[in-house]
């Protein structure tokens, strides 16, 4: 028999052999598998996967207890905990009530505060350069403003070199907290787009590309002249991509900072029982001067009944203490004092 | 196949009337695994009409033609996707069929022999390549090549068709289409070339003898022959563009609507379950999506019973042993 | 005056001259055909080999992931690589055996009929796109239970299950009667032959069928989207969880915004298809030596 054959078919046996091998060490190894250190499977928003990031390590070497967490954006979070294939869930749009029935029995409690921000790529004007107000932007992504010289966007932008490139819209594909966020504070500034396409972690867009995640997004705005989209701030300080300037109500251009996102969110005075909160678009009173319209809250949806609650009751209560700083570099400001106690309070709900 | 049938006949004729134990034990567990798989097929279907069941009953058979996709309003329709699959299928075939028949042709006829074996192989590796990487690929480097140079130059050039529209970003159908178009070639013209090799050359000499050019030797005599096979090669290539999901989600830009500019996105059954599913917002949802998968399951198993009964038919009639 | 033979012949000669040229145009048309598949392929080879070049160093498979950090972190894909292998491993296990009994029905036991229904079952479980596989497994096995590394593989598996079956069957038919008969005609029991005489003959096609059918899958994505996805960025090799695949890890990474994260899933890329490409051509190979050998008996 010639020798290469046989020594490509004992190779080759050789290789499936390993295969099966490492299948059966990994399952003798797994069956009653006593865990060295405890683990948290969390899935849901990329809006608080920077933090996460930040956590992770840190959390580790705190407690020893180690955080998994999986970008899946924030409807595939809610998803994911309804059908408790993860520990906790965490999405930046409240459940609505079906969510929260399919749920079974979960809490949502607030435990970061930041903002999404409009990004554009528009040859010729630089990052901050663009001036937007919330009537614009509805237009916009309705497919009613075609061209970045549209006289509307001219209006906003005097002596800007605005192009007459082609707008190209880039929203969510996937189910997004972000999304969320964005659509809120369109309905809220635009009736036709409250009639016409309403708010939710997706929706039924008008127009434009659709990206998957803040990654998505923010790459589809990165490699396209002309186009616009949004993405959490997070991902605009980790890419430098554009942001434009909002109108506030109160008639400011404000950029989102942890002072503006702060700002916006001394709308809230009492927090419901479900701790489902809206900051987009705060009114037009002096107090808000400098408020980021489109500021929110993100959630972390654990079980009220768990057989991990310790850990995740540990978890929570240091991200919402000592995990609130680290964070502050990825532009998640402080969270009002009602928030904080709210947020507590809801903790002490969940038991095993 | 015969010596298949041959092999059966005979062994059970001497197997005696002696009956072991173990090879009842063969003969079952060997059993079990053939039922298993034919079990299997069904319970695929009816699992996949089983998730859809909730969508089924709130749109009915509205839902195929109704061309929107309301989270909002939780009204789902299958009219986008399909016209989105059907133009990036449809053209990518039509792109990929002279290609891979032009390939094959080469193969077959022209290639010096140093090079045949090299570039037959390539062909072969074109389809190793998962579809992710081609994804990948389609991104980074054909989506803005396509969006910066190639698409500007087809509307200018040829702007009044509509197809050739405004151009927009990366993700688009056209980007999906040159995707696909990658994916069927190397399926088309492996087929085709098997079949070419396998045209009788007495009927290839008898034409070539008769002073035909090589090329009318080929339409005269080649393509008719193999006729069935490439119909069926193409229905493959086909039906492998239809259920590509993850390369197309990654190129295609996820839009809901009919637009004829195909610089545009799009999105097509596959891909939209693929960029979804796990963030469905609600039962009813994920109930569409699945209803989509349905849809696409029923597609491809026409699509694949067709290339079969061709296959079958034409091997029959033309006395192929298959 | 022109003669009519002159002139018929004249008609001749540019008919003749066009068809030439006809021929000729056909005949480049072909080698451009061929020309675009070969420029594809390097293209797209090129493109992955030197795009991932920067990131192709051992960090890639040792080193798990640690998103949104710095560019000096040391970081990889090794949960991705550890997850691929288990999950791979699991399918092998799952659809090897049952593809080798179904060859063995087959080719053994079934008569014409049965032959021809599980020959078509198979060829249309082929055809079922990989996403509907994925709903599948994920309405079975998912739901209610959670995602693990053992859905990802049960997935898998029905995608190589008609891959192994076929390739088994083929290399069964080849084995020559008169084996099975001079087996059976000394008293050997039927199970006996098939088992230590007959399959052992076909040890090689079905190394080729099995290594194909590896190849196949390892580079899927779609099932393992429903199945194994959420997971975590340690290195795990426990297949009670969801596992990270290099397929799915690649597929997140490509829409990123980040160089560095392109870099690593061309890096991936590469490692994953010059993975597939020496298995498919080795198979390949293997396949045509064996069956050549087969033939000569």
């Amino acid at each position: 028999m010639p020798k290469s054959g046989t020594l490509i078919r004992s190779t080759a046996v050789a290789g499936l052999a390993a295969v099966v091998a490492a299948v059966a060490v990994s399952a003798a190894g797994a069956a009653p598998a006593k865990r060295s250190a405890t683990v948290l499977q969390g899935a849901g928003s990329s809006l608080i996967a920077p933090a996460l990031a930040i956590w992770q390590p840190l959390y580790s070497q705190a407690r020893g207890v180690v955080v998994n967490y999986s970008a899946v954006g924030s409807g595939a979070g809610i998803a994911a905990i309804s059908a408790r294939t993860v520990d906790f869930g965490a999405s930046d749009a409240p459940m609505t009530p079906d969510q929260a029935t399919g749920c079974k029995g979960c809490v949502q409690i607030p435990w970061a505060l930041t903002a999404t921000v409009p990004v554009y790529n528009i040859p010729g004007v630089p990052d901050t350069r663009l001036h937007l107000d919330g009537p614009t932007l509805a237009n916009i992504f309705l497919g009613n403003i075609k061209t970045w010289d549209d006289p509307a966007i001219k209006k906003l932008n005097p002596g800007a070199n605005l192009p007459s490139t082609k707008i190209v819209v880039v929203h969510r594909s996937d189910g997004s907290g972000d999304t969320y966020v964005f659509t809120d504070y369109l309905s809220k500034v635009s009736p036709t787009w409250k009639s016409k396409v309403g708010s939710a972690t997706s929706v039924s867009w008008p127009t434009g590309v659709g990206g998957a995640k803040n990654a998505g997004v923010a790459a589809i705005v990165a490699q396209t002249p002309g186009s616009i989209g949004y993405i959490s701030d997070a991902y605009v300080i980790q890419n430098h991509i554009a942001k434009a300037q909002m109108k506030n109500a109160a008639g400011h251009y404000t950029l989102p900072s942890v002072t503006s996102i702060e700002a916006a969110a001394q709308l809230v005075k009492s927090v419901p029982a479900d701790n489902a909160i809206s900051i987009t678009n705060p009114p037009a009173s002096p107090k808000y001067k400098y408020a980021w319209p489109l500021s929110t809250f993100t959630y972390v949806i654990v079980p009220q009944q768990t057989a991990k609650a310790k850990d995740l009751k540990n978890f929570i209560t240091w991200a919402l203490t000592h995990g609130q700083a680290p964070i502050r570099k990825f532009v998640f400001a402080p969270m009002p004092l009602v928030v904080i106690k709210a947020a507590n309070k809801s903790l002490k709900q969940v038991h095993s | 196949m015969s010596t298949l049938d041959a092999t059966t006949e005979s062994t059970r004729r001497l197997s005696g009337r002696r009956v072991h134990l173990g090879d009842l034990i063969l003969q079952l567990v060997a059993g079990a695994a053939t039922l298993a798989a034919l079990v299997l097929v069904f319970l695929i279907v009816w699992k996949v009409i089983d998730g859809a069941r909730p969508a089924i009953e709130q749109f009915g058979v509205g839902f195929v033609t109704h061309v929107g996709w309301d989270p909002v309003k939780q009204v789902f329709g299958a009219g986008s996707f399909l016209f989105g699959t059907a133009v990036t299928s449809l053209v990518a075939l039509l792109l990929a069929a002279p290609l891979s028949l032009g390939i094959a042709l080469f193969l077959t006829e022209l290639a010096p022999g140093a090079i045949r074996g090299p570039v037959t192989a390539l062909v072969e590796t074109l389809a190793a390549i998962p579809s992710v990487v081609i994804g990948l690929w389609g991104i980074l480097v054909l989506g803005p090549v396509l969006s910066d140079h190639v698409e500007p130059f087809l509307h200018d050039t040829l702007g009044f068709i509509p197809l050739f529209g405004t151009p927009g970003s990366g993700s688009s159908m056209f980007t999906a289409i040159i995707v696909l178009t990658i994916m069927i070639l190397p399926i088309v013209s492996s087929i085709s070339r098997e079949l070419f090799l396998g045209v009788p050359s007495e009927l290839k000499e008898a034409a070539l003898g008769l002073g035909t050019t090589r090329w009318e030797m080929v339409r005269g005599v080649m393509f008719p022959y193999a006729r069935g096979g490439i119909a069926a090669a193409l229905i493959l290539g086909l039906g492998r563009a239809l259920g590509e999901a993850i390369a197309v989600t990654q190129v295609i830009g996820a839009f809901v609507g009919i637009q004829w500019n195909l610089f545009s996105p799009g999105d097509t059954l596959a891909s939209r379950i693929a960029a979804e599913y796990q963030g469905a917002t609600s039962n009813l949802e994920v109930a569409s999506l699945i209803y989509l998968g349905l849809i696409l399951l029923v597609f491809s198993l026409l699509v694949n019973l067709l290339a079969q009964w061709i296959v079958r038919t034409v091997a029959r009639r033309q006395g192929l042993a298959s | 005056m022109s003669a009519p033979e002159a002139t018929a012949g004249g008609r001749r000669n540019d008919r003749l001259r066009r068809r030439k040229i006809v021929n000729r145009l056909m005949e480049g048309l072909a080698w451009l055909a061929a020309a675009i598949a070969v420029a594809i392929l390097g293209i797209v080879v090129f493109s992955v080999a030197r795009k991932g070049a920067s990131e192709l160093n051992l960090n890639l498979l040792t080193k798990p992931p640690v998103p949104f950090a710095p560019p000096d972190v040391a970081q990889g894909l090794g949960n991705a690589f550890i997850g691929t292998l288990i999950i791979v491993g699991i399918a092998t296990v799952i659809a090897l055996p049952v593809g080798i009994l179904i060859a063995i029905y087959v080719s053994e036991f079934a008569g014409p009929w049965v032959k021809n229904a599980v020959t078509l079952t198979l060829d249309v479980l082929n055809g079922i796109p990989a996403i509907v596989i994925g709903i599948f497994v994920f309405g079975l096995i998912v739901v209610g239970r959670g995602q693990s590394g053992f859905a990802g593989g049960f997935a898998l598996s029905i995608l190589m299950l008609p891959l192994v079956a076929r390739s088994t069957m083929e290399v069964l038919a080849l084995v020559p009667n008169s084996l099975r008969e001079a087996s059976l005609g000394l008293g050997v029991p039927r199970w006996r032959t098939t088992l230590s005489i007959v399959l052992p003959q076909t040890i090689g096609g079905v190394v080729t069928g099995a290594t194909l059918a590896v190849a196949r899958v390892a580079g899927e994505t779609a099932p393992l989207l429903f199945t194994s996805s959420i997971v975590g960025n340690q290195i795990n090799w426990n297949p009670h969880h969801a596992l990270q695949t290099v397929p799915v890890a690649i597929f997140e990474l490509s829409e990123s915004p980040s160089p560095d994260d392109h870099a690593r899933a061309w890096a991936a890329a590469f490692v994953l298809m010059m993975f597939i490409l020496f298995a498919s051509l080795g198979a390949r190979w293997l396949a045509t030596r064996s069956r050549r050998k087969l033939m000569a008996r």
